[in-house]
């Protein structure tokens, strides 16, 4: 009988902590995906990137609010971070491709200047949405259907589809192209502007993705809760490297593992304190920067 | 045949007891691999004090490899660098400098936004010798005395590449490593080039250089090392290399 | 007389050369003046700016550590802040549990030794595990969002240095007023005071900055800035090299982390938080990466336009600071890349050149401008 219980117990244990594994898992891709693909392709480090999101989230509530039904709202969303995107690209980040770290100095800007401004314009808050789906119970514990199985599942999705891009379109294969040798690419008559455009209007559009997805999973919605996201995407990068699909994949299992282990066992404080020390960590141990990568890359180039 | 260089083989280990004076760099069994390709393979190879060697050969041949293992910047997959009795595996880059290595790239690598004076007192302010002496003597020698103060950016590119030339012989080095010092150079430039190697090698400095231009080696080299798919070719004086049949067929003949 | 003469020229050629700006007889009048001004200023105005102006002086060492550190050896650091924050803390738990003048005394040693000891622990960690380039900004981030986060979690009483209560989010109080002295006599730094001693140990620390970049080891740096590689094939231990300047950049930081500990009695989180680290950037953007003197400007004229809006100034108010802020930087990154004074200089310089021609001098151009 106390066997039975102590064995429930355990289930229920493991249960939640799986649970709250895939809810990290989720959150941590699509937190990162958006950055990752205008890192991995362009080298830029687009320090706004939790505000693309919170301009997702915002275009989401919004539309939400004013009465159009949840899945459409979503889709403004979406369409107002890519339109931006498109605009902060042409506007300020072509300047910089060659600039990386000024590159980073310029977003850290901005970052402060539109977080700002969504305080000035739509105030402290916005209202919540309810999430949707409702959540599972089980023993002491319950979870969130949409936080912990459907994002998730989604977020797989999206990582998939970008593969498929990258690899098996003629798209994907042009920007590639650019990234690998912009110079060649243009011989080749690829326009690359154009490619650094389209780069950056999906990873825009992945963070407008991202911020739709989570506005009615986020509770409050306040113009500071795009560092939220972006401390996570940015140590997912770091953890990564370059390869965004494989980087990843790869950063957010073992990085919510980390997460949800310490936050399980320890509480979130624990969690996000090991979130940041395995990056700093990973940084030391893959201590592959932008450019020893390109060198390491050139040099057996030469060589081959 | 006749022209393989058997001494070369025996020489590395002579080289590491520090017994033999002559010797100046030597390598032993040295190998590098970038994952299933074998860049440099197994080289014995090793320099006397006082030559001008040239190191030759086709595109991928493992020339730059060479170099870079030497410099340090690569660290070989096996073997083991020698210079002056002291084994180079495993220390820094700049650990070898200080040893009296001076290597100079193929591709200019000045300080764009420093003047002349300043790019030569990068190297130069790590040595005791003389500033002002040294300074007015090397900018002489690389014919910039009247550039002084330009910036680097400004110059043609002989005029950097002779100013890297200039910042590389301020460290007063025992072995100076050129990768292609006259590469896209005009006639004049290359010239005033090989001119400055005599008149070093005159001054007692040893040349390790690796070329493509054939004419330039004849100038400058008494003694070449061909080196094909990481492999020592042949290595011996610059008429024999030149008629050999092997030689010619890999390399001269799609160099010409 | 001629000795005198001597000495200052020998002075002069310390502290000048091409790796700062401001090498004329002009520019040393002009800072001559400018810190008279700054001297005389407590007395032409109310308690409550100098109060104020202290405050500007302590967070422009941050300024003239992230100038030092990404300016001339290109190493950029988003995480100044951590150093000085951990010897904010540092001073305060020091202080508060040795409250003599002592105590307070080895609480500035003691905090300044803490934070640079930070700091040269991170850069160990970084330059000799080959961390580069953005991943060293990155980092940097990362340890002052770790610090934020460690310290906002701190309410608890259980987390006290003896006497010292962290405070968690809201921070630690009590911090005692800068102190010099032996047992319980000593001078103590407050308003004016503090004023004085600020402005003081600023100056210091910027004649003693150009006097170093201005010496071989500040053509290091700026070698190692232009080209790091090739800089290592002259035999420069590089990785030292940016340890080294990391660890002096962290000093610097500490030092402006004591007096700002001291200032406001009081040291919290957010010293440590996303939005405190992005200032020392704006700072040093909109001066000048290139110009102490540049950062330091910057810095004053920054929070002063801070202080303004923050009561707001006609129909702007105070949230639209932090817009100003941003956008400051974005245009100046975007248009004056080097920063205002570096331009400024230039376009002197063009201006100069333009004229000697005209007069078909041939005198040297002196820049006047820093």
């Amino acid at each position: 009988m106390i066997e039975a219980t102590l064995f429930a117990i355990v289930v229920y244990d493991i249960a939640a902590l799986f649970f709250q594994f895939l809810n990290s898992f989720g959150f941590i891709i699509l937190a990162t995906v958006g950055l990752a693909i205008i890192f991995g392709m362009m080298g830029v480090i687009n320090l706004a990137h939790g505000e693309f999101i919170l301009i997702g989230v915002y275009g989401t509530a919004l539309a939400y609010h004013a009465g159009i039904p949840l899945p459409a709202a979503m889709a403004v969303g979406v369409v107002v971070t890519t339109v931006f995107g498109v605009v902060i690209e042409r506007t300020i980040v072509r300047h910089f491709y060659d600039r990386l770290l000024d590159s980073m100095v310029a977003t850290w800007g901005l970052a402060l200047v539109i977080s700002q401004l969504l305080l000035i314009v739509f105030g402290s808050s916005l209202d919540s949405i309810g999430t949707p789906l409702g959540s599972v119970s089980y023993g002491p514990f319950s979870s969130s259907i949409y936080r912990s199985v459907l994002l998730p599942a989604i977020a797989i999705l999206v990582l998939a589809g970008l593969y498929v891009l990258f690899t098996r379109t003629e798209f994907g294969i042009k920007a590639r192209a650019t990234i690998e040798d912009p110079e060649t690419a243009r011989a080749m008559g690829i326009d690359t502007d154009r490619m650094y455009v389209a780069t950056f209007a999906i990873g825009s559009a992945l963070a407008g993705l991202t911020g739709a997805l989570y506005a009615p999973a986020l509770g409050s919605i306040t113009p500071n809760r795009g560092g939220t996201f972006l401390v996570e995407a940015f140590v997912a990068v770091v953890v990564g490297g370059p390869s965004v699909i494989i980087g990843t994949l790869s950063a957010s299992g073992v990085l919510s593992l980390f997460n949800a282990g310490g936050s399980f066992f320890f509480g979130t404080f624990t969690g996000q304190m090991l979130l940041l020390l395995v990056a700093i960590v990973a940084l030391r141990v893959l201590p592959d920067g932008i450019t020893g990568y390109v060198d390491d890359w050139r040099q057996r180039r030469r060589e081959g | 045949m006749s022209t393989q260089d058997i001494n070369v083989k025996q020489q590395p280990a002579v080289a590491a007891t520090g017994g033999d004076t002559d010797t100046l760099l030597a390598t032993e069994q040295l190998t590098k691999k970038f994952g299933g390709l074998t860049a440099v393979d197994s080289v014995d190879f090793s320099i006397t004090e006082g030559e001008i060697r040239c190191l030759i050969g086709p595109n991928g041949a493992g020339k730059s490899t060479l170099l870079e293992l030497i410099t340090g910047q690569l660290s070989p997959t096996e073997g083991n660098i020698y210079f002056d009795g002291t084994d180079l595996t495993g220390l820094d880059t700049h650990a070898r400098i200080d040893t009296g290595l001076s290597v100079k790239f193929q591709s200019p690598h000045v300080y764009e936004n420093l003047s002349v004076t300043e790019n030569l007192r990068v190297p130069l302010q790590r040595t005791d010798r003389d500033t002002q002496r040294v300074l007015a003597e090397t900018l002489d020698r690389i014919a910039l005395s009247g550039e002084a103060d330009t910036q680097a950016s400004e110059l043609s590119h002989g005029e950097k590449q002779r100013l890297e030339i200039g910042m590389a012989i301020t460290l007063d080095p025992k072995l100076m490593l050129l990768d292609e010092p006259v590469a896209g150079m005009s006639i004049d430039e290359t010239d005033d080039v090989a001119k400055l190697i005599r008149s070093l090698h005159d001054d007692g400095m040893t040349f390790l250089v690796v070329e493509h231009d054939m004419e330039f080696v004849r100038r400058i080299s008494e003694r070449v090392t061909v080196l094909d798919q990481g492999s020592i070719l042949r290595q011996g004086p610059i008429e024999d290399i030149e008629s050999d049949d092997e030689v010619r067929r890999i390399y001269l003949g799609e160099d010409a | 007389m001629s000795d005198a003469a001597d000495t200052v020229s020998r002075i002069r050629g310390r502290l000048e050369g091409p790796n700062t700006y401001g090498n004329s007889r002009a520019f040393w009048v002009g800072f001559a003046v400018l810190v008279t001004a700054l001297a005389a200023y407590p007395q032409m105005t109310d308690p409550y700016t100098v109060i104020q102006t202290a405050r500007y002086f302590a967070v422009a060492f941050l300024a003239l550590s992230l100038c030092f550190i990404w300016g001339y050896a290109g190493v950029l650091s988003f995480g100044q802040v951590a150093f000085f924050g951990v010897a904010a803390y540092t001073f305060g738990a020091i202080g508060i549990n040795l409250s003599s003048a002592t105590g307070v005394t080895v609480a500035i040693v003691g905090a300044v030794a803490v934070g640079t000891l930070a700091a040269a622990l991170l850069g160990y960690f970084m330059f000799y595990g080959g961390v580069r380039d953005t991943y060293v900004t990155i980092m940097t981030l990362v340890v002052a969002l770790v610090l934020n986060t460690f310290m906002a979690q701190t309410a608890g009483s259980e987390w006290a240095i003896g006497e010292a209560q962290l405070g968690g989010f809201n921070g630690m109080t009590g911090i005692p007023n800068l102190t010099l002295g032996i047992g319980e006599t000593g001078i103590v730094f407050e308003r004016a005071g503090l004023y004085y001693a600020l402005l003081v140990s600023l100056v210091v620390a910027y004649l003693g900055l150009r006097v170093l970049l201005n010496s071989s080891f500040g053509m290091t740096m700026v070698a190692i800035r232009e080209d790091e590689a090739r800089t290592e094939t002259f035999g420069y231990d590089v990785p030292f090299v940016k340890l080294v300047v990391f660890t002096i950049g962290g000093a610097i930081a500490a030092v402006g982390g004591v007096f700002y500990a001291s200032w406001g009695n009081y040291v919290d989180p957010s010293v440590f938080g996303i939005a405190f680290a992005a200032l020392p950037v704006v700072w040093v953007s909109v001066g000048g990466r290139e110009s102490l003197l540049g950062a330091i400007g910057a810095t004053l004229a920054i929070e002063q336009m801070r202080t303004a809006l923050s009561s707001g100034i006609g129909p702007i108010g105070s949230e639209w600071a932090l817009v100003i802020v941003g956008g400051l930087l974005l245009s100046v990154i975007l248009f004056m890349p080097a920063g205002v004074v570096p331009t400024l200089d230039s376009l002197v310089d063009s201006v100069q050149d333009r004229r000697s021609d005209q007069g078909q001098s041939t005198q040297p151009t002196e820049e006047a401008v820093e």
